[in-house]
């Protein structure tokens, strides 16, 4: 029988009175792996929180917490930051904004080394290497994180957060926003830890991951267990229709959308060229877009497809080749929808206002844009708030209604449902498919899941590096 | 890959600010002493004879010499001609080269204005850095107090009273004047108390900033102890803001010297100006405007290579 590496026993989280996690309770042995799986907002990300000891002010935890065999829910925040590291590495959920911005990559993985593995600097400096040589890093030492890309980033935060090799690791959703391939990698990367004999604890809302990681599984919904079991097993034949939804939103297990006569061109583009500084993106890239037409563009991260989108709109010119807007479509019958809502939306102002305005400039009657907005399944009283204080799929369907304010007959979409955990995005997506359908709107979804593409879309288009 | 492209093109922006400036100032505080009630003349007669031994006799002398007979536009025109020559003219008071008596003057207050900066970094960051780390807790509302206060007492009031009490009172230090370096005691904590009123609040929201990043949190759970964290991360960070913020702090430096060298009879560049404004001496008014104009521009340009310094984003690009 294997040591426990993390014992949990009614670990339960509040913010005040309220409840917002548990109980929960299990035992976790060395050489395992536990994943936590369930949409955003089922207080996932708490669970990891309370065990570590970093829960925001406001929220405080109840129950007993054993790491390696030590109680530690007792224990005061100075002592409980002692295990950081060193008895247990936290991979971040961000890993973009978890890196200084000021310091080079390598040197943020070195002082890990340096100052919690406790290696001479010499000794720090090959580990360092050595780490980069193996996460596939090399060339990227000396980056700043700013020119890092979401995968590398993850691989250096990962480098950082293992230095020392604690012997339990906690991932909070390690594959958010990462491309098929660069998702692979990482869950590789998080599998061999049980199989080196350590503890793996995993937060996702990917039943595919999930899948890949194995070992035992607690799904969860608003705070609350909803079953566990054996992975394999609970996935396979799950007991609760909660985990069934969760099945069923993988992209792999949608219907096919029934593709849609099309109407007249309404944007054509030819042999367009795209280039980012001295580096040719995209070559000779030809479409023609037809009302009711449903679109879908794929690709590696930066091969240039949110470049593509700005010259579909009319924002960036193409180097080469030209982009063809019929006479009916006016310059603001092309609209945007972005991948991360709420850098869409001005901070401080009001949701109801920011509509107010495009409707008043578009000179739309607000009825009209409550109508879209219940469609939608957006409350009136939502758009009483911030945009930081309404979820990332309600913002994005907020997102959606301001688009369609200004009439569109072209919807450009710039992974628009990335972010959203999966049934979310299956809402989401089957939503813009519907409102585009009733209203003749061509759609252009930009995506980095093949499946989805293949499966939302009538035809997909797969751009491939050019390697210039 | 380092790129000196954007060094560059901003040595020459400030370069073309510096001309810029030195136009702009001249031509208005030319205009502005034209637009001052009285005869000059006998303003500039009085300044080098003495009330007592002027005369309309003495003025038009000296209306003569100058050339303040000349139309105004002429008058201009060859301050900006000599101008152009590097020629910063007469004094004319002393007679005395303009040039000469700024370069003393200068060297004066710059040392006042570095030693006001300093004192100001040595209040500000450590309080600063105290309060920023317990945002709301009772040293940072008792700062923020202090600091209002501070701000809303103008520089000369904050000099008289601290002439009183250090000066007057317990006799510590002396009132005024510039023998020993003790003199520089008063004027410098004046011209820093002001600037760190601001400035320790500008500290306080940048380290507050950089403690509540994903970065700094990223820090710790990787194993970093909270002191290891401030040093290696958070300092850096937050002293992007503050860099910038002494560079827009500088036009309070400048206002600063003036009065406060005014008050304590510092023998520097604004000490001068107000001399020369009230005795008329067109060419000394036109010549320190210049050179606080221009040290206002070189100031401005060490802030920026020292943000280049600090700031590695605005070096490579990949």
């Amino acid at each position: 029988m294997s040591p426990v590496s993390i014992a949990v026993e009614a670990l339960s989280v509040f913010a005040g009175t309220k409840q917002l996690l548990g109980p929960i309770t299990f035992n976790l042995a060395a050489g395992r792996a536990l994943v936590i799986m369930g949409e955003t907002g089922a207080g996932k990300s708490l669970l990891a929180q309370a065990i570590l000891g970093t829960l925001p002010a406001g929220l405080h935890a109840s129950g007993l917490i054993h790491l390696n065999g030590q109680r530690i829910d007792q224990l005061s925040p100075e002592e409980r930051s002692s295990f950081w590291g060193r008895d247990v590495s936290i991979l971040p959920q961000e890993p973009w904004l978890a890196l200084d911005p000021l310091m080079q990559a390598s040197r943020q993985v070195n002082e890990a080394h340096h100052l919690v593995a406790g290696l001479g600097s010499r000794a720090a400096s090959v580990a360092t290497r050595n780490d980069f040589t193996t996460l596939d890093l090399n060339g990227a030492e000396r980056r700043l994180p700013g020119a890092l890309s979401g995968g590398m980033a993850q691989r250096v935060a990962f480098a950082a957060a293992t230095a020392a090799d604690a012997p339990v690791l906690i991932a909070d959703e390690p594959t958010k926003g990462l491309d098929a391939e660069r998702s692979t990698k990482i869950i590789h990367l998080l599998a061999k830890k049980p199989d080196q004999g350590g503890t793996l604890l995993a937060i996702t809302h990917e039943a595919s991951v999930a899948r890949r990681l194995g070992g035992d599984i607690m799904v969860l919904k608003s705070g609350k267990l909803v079953e566990s079991g054996h992975t394999e097993k609970v996935l396979k034949n799950p007991a609760a229709d909660y985990t069934q939804q969760l099945l069923d939103a993988e992209p792999q297990a949608w219907p096919k959308q029934p593709a849609t006569p099309c109407g007249d061109i309404l944007l054509s583009a030819e042999n367009l060229c795209i280039w980012r500084g001295k580096k040719c993106l995209l070559e000779d890239f030809s479409l023609k877009l037809h009302a009711n037409e449903r679109i879908a563009i794929s690709g590696p991260s930066g091969v240039g497809k949110t470049s593509l989108l700005d010259v579909l709109a009319g924002i960036r010119a193409p180097r080469q080749g030209q982009v063809k807007r019929m006479r009916s479509v006016a310059a603001t019958g092309i609209q945007k929808l972005y991948q991360d809502p709420p850098a869409a939306f001005p901070g401080k102002v009001l949701l109801g206002k920011s509509l107010r305005d495009v409707a008043r400039l578009h000179g739309v009657d607000w009825a009209v844009v409550t109508e879209y907005l219940s469609h939608l399944g957006i409350h009136p009283s939502l758009l009483e708030r911030r945009p930081d204080s309404v979820s990332g799929g309600e913002l994005q369907r907020i997102s959606i209604a301001r688009a369609l304010t200004a009439n569109p007959l072209v919807l450009l979409a710039d992974e628009p449902t990335s972010r959203l955990d999966p049934i979310t995005q299956r809402e989401t997506l089957a939503m813009i498919a519907d409102i585009a359908t009733e209203r003749g709107i061509a759609i252009v979804l930009v995506t980095h899941d093949l499946v989805i593409a293949d499966r939302w879309a009538d035809s997909h288009y797969q751009l491939q590096n050019t390697g210039a | 890959m380092i790129r000196s492209s954007g060094l560059w093109s901003a040595l020459a922006g400030r370069a073309s600010q510096a001309v810029l400036v030195a136009v702009v100032v001249g031509v208005v505080s030319f205009s502005m002493m034209q637009a001052l009630p009285g005869d000059s003349a006998y303003r500039i007669a009085a300044g080098r004879y003495g009330y007592d031994m002027m005369d309309a006799a003495s003025a038009d002398v000296v209306r003569t010499e100058l050339g303040l007979d000349k139309p105004t536009s002429v008058q201009l025109a060859n301050w900006l001609g000599s101008l152009a020559r590097l020629d910063l003219g007469k004094s004319a008071v002393t007679g005395n080269a303009v040039a000469d008596e700024l370069k003393v003057q200068l060297g004066h207050s710059l040392l006042l204005a570095g030693a006001g900066i300093l004192v100001s970094l040595i209040i500000a960051v450590p309080i600063g850095i105290a309060a920023g780390l317990r945002p709301g807790g009772a040293l940072d509302r008792i700062t923020l107090g202090a600091s209002i206060v501070l701000r809303a007492v103008p520089a000369f009031a904050l000099g008289v009273l601290l002439m009183l009490a250090l000066a007057v009172h317990i006799k510590l230090l002396p009132v005024a004047g510039f023998q020993s370096p003790k003199h520089l005691i008063l004027p410098a904590l004046t011209l820093g108390l002001g600037l760190a009123a601001v400035s320790s609040r500008v500290v306080r929201d940048a380290v507050s900033e950089a403690m509540a990043a994903d970065w700094q949190l990223f820090s710790r759970t990787k194993g970093l102890s909270s002191g290891q964290t401030l040093r290696r991360h958070v300092l850096r960070n937050a002293t992007l803001p503050v860099i910038a913020y002494i560079g827009v702090q500088l036009a309070y430096v400048i206002e600063g010297v003036v009065i406060v060298e005014s008050v304590f009879a510092w023998p520097g560049i604004g000490h001068a100006l107000v001399h020369a404004i009230f005795g008329r001496d067109v060419a000394m008014v036109q010549g320190t405007a210049l050179a606080l104009g221009l040290t206002y521009v070189v100031l401005n340009l060490i802030i920026d290579l020292c943000c280049h310094g600090i700031d590695p984003r605005r070096r490579s690009i990949t």
